[in-house]
């Protein structure tokens, strides 16, 4: 489904990403954890573009590019399979919370507009704002704001939706309510990639964990080996430090 | 001397017919100024090689220089441009045909272009980079993104400085009376001309320049209301 190759990224002299191979099966939700300054963001925005990588090879579904110099179209195309769920919402000011969820339908996929409305509110609903749809996101709370992010993304209908630490910007009491939704559509077998530090949150969604640090994955595997027993040395370091004395402790 | 009321409103209406041409050379400028300012702007923030050095240099020439004098060079310079090409065409037209005004609007949007960039500029820079990355992510191209998502927030952005400078370019018009264009102020001299009343005439123009003032401000406020109803920030 999703097959990233070689994946290498320097900012400046320094290099950020060391060569990165990844594959996500259809349907599986694979968490990417790391300390910050590890890649694990960049990596993310790789996926879509929103970075150019230095080298190396992405595929997503049908849809192949070799990095390097993609033209305009390759990289429009590649965007085309993938949404994204940002850190800080990035919400369209200017637009309704039901703008928000249409403009990609309407202006990207061509749906015809009352066909997008319907979808779009269906999709609100879904995620608990049916009665925020006129709502512009400076009227929405973060959490709000976050779950429209989310319809945005699932209007798409996207081969894959990136998750870049969605709860992160957020108040603690407001994150409980982006999980829940997150924790839903991964139910719905909605291939997910989720860069996170909600540690039980990605234990518990996840089916797959990876590991990065310094741009470089440490480790991979299944979320329940991941957590109960890491292999490496650098990964049981870091979880715990990330996790509190006793929670993991069975 | 004493001031005479009573000619103030005669004045003032015998102005009332020249405030087309005013406006005309407002929009005019202004129109193409807007244009002139987008481009050199987006040249700018996207480091479009060449172009944006180009644009640079225009900018920073214009906003260094008098708009009196952009008039002066554009009314002396651009004649003798116009029949060379029209000599080397093998034409027969000349620049004499060119009617002065025509020199005030090349001039006159030239100056509003150099100020507009810098207003534009300040719009799109307002807009945050995460917007564009949005629009990316849902799938837009580039110029799906800037018509839908960054010009509509960079103008609401903007708009408060492209509400002062249309109303330099209001009242900078006043110039092409240099060039013979009989705008507002050259008619209040005009008017004034036959009973030396000139202190009254200039009262009355002034009122004129006033309420074409507010008049602009009046529609800013309510264009603002419009464009900016989705965001409640500021400190007030």
């Amino acid at each position: 489904m999703i097959a990233l190759k070689q994946i290498r990224k320097s900012f400046g002299r320094h290099e950020v990403l060391k060569g990165i191979d990844l594959e996500v099966e259809k349907g599986e939700v694979v968490a990417i954890l790391g300390p910050s300054g590890s890649g694990k963001t960049t990596l993310l925005r790789c996926i879509n573009y929103l970075e150019r990588p230095g080298s190396g090879h992405i595929r997503i579904g049908d849809c192949a590019v070799t990095c390097g110099h993609p033209s305009k179209k390759e990289i429009h195309r590649l965007r085309g399979r993938s949404a994204m769920v940002f850190q800080q919402y990035h919400l369209f000011r200017h637009k309704t919370a039901l703008q928000n969820v249409m403009e990609g339908l309407v202006v990207v996929q061509k749906t015809p507009k009352e066909e997008a409305r319907r979808r779009s509110a269906e999709l609100l609903e879904k995620v608990g704002l049916g009665a925020k749809l006129d709502a512009y996101p400076s009227q929405l709370s973060g959490g709000q704001q976050q779950r429209v992010g989310i319809a945005r993304a699932l209007a798409l209908n996207p081969d894959v939706i990136l998750f870049d630490e969605p709860t992160s910007a957020l108040d603690p009491e407001l994150v409980g309510e982006v999980l829940a939704v997150i924790r839903k559509i991964a139910r719905e077998g909605i291939t997910m990639i989720i860069v996170t530090h909600e540690m039980a949150f990605a234990q518990e969604v996840a089916s797959r964990i990876v590991f990065m640090d310094d741009g470089a994955v440490v480790e991979e595997g299944p979320a329940s080996e991941f957590f109960r027993s890491p292999k490496e040395e650098r990964t049981r370091q870091f979880l715990k430090r990330m996790t509190p004395e006793g929670v993991y402790n069975i | 001397m004493k001031l005479d009321p009573a000619f103030i409103g005669e004045a003032f209406v015998k102005l009332l017919s020249a405030i087309p041409t005013t406006l005309a050379i407002t929009f005019v400028s202004v129109g193409c100024g807007l244009l002139l300012g987008i481009v050199t702007a987006l040249a700018r923030i996207y480091r479009v090689p060449v172009l944006r050095e180009i644009s640079s240099a225009y900018v920073t020439f214009i906003r260094g220089t008098p708009m009196l004098t952009h008039l002066l060079i554009v009314m002396f310079g651009l004649p003798i441009a116009i029949d060379a090409l029209s000599d080397s065409l093998g034409l027969s037209f000349r620049s004499v045909q060119v009617p002065m005004i025509g020199f005030a609007y090349v001039a006159f949007s030239l100056t509003a272009g150099a100020y507009m960039s810098e207003v534009v500029r300040s719009g799109l820079l307002a807009v945050n980079r995460g917007q564009i990355e949005a629009a990316y992510a849902v799938g837009m191209t580039t110029w799906q993104a800037l018509r839908r998502i960054v010009f509509p927030q960079a103008f609401a952005a903007a708009l408060p400085n492209l509400s002062n400078s249309v109303i330099g370019m209001l009242h900078g018009s006043t110039l092409a009376f240099t060039a013979s264009v009989v705008e507002i102020n050259a008619k209040a001299q005009i008017v004034a001309s036959t009973n030396w009343k000139f202190f009254e005439s200039y009262i009355a123009a002034a009122l004129i320049f006033w309420g074409l003032t507010v008049v602009i401000e009046r529609l800013t406020a309510l264009l603002e209301k419009r464009v900016a109803r989705y965001d409640r920030g500021g400190v007030a």
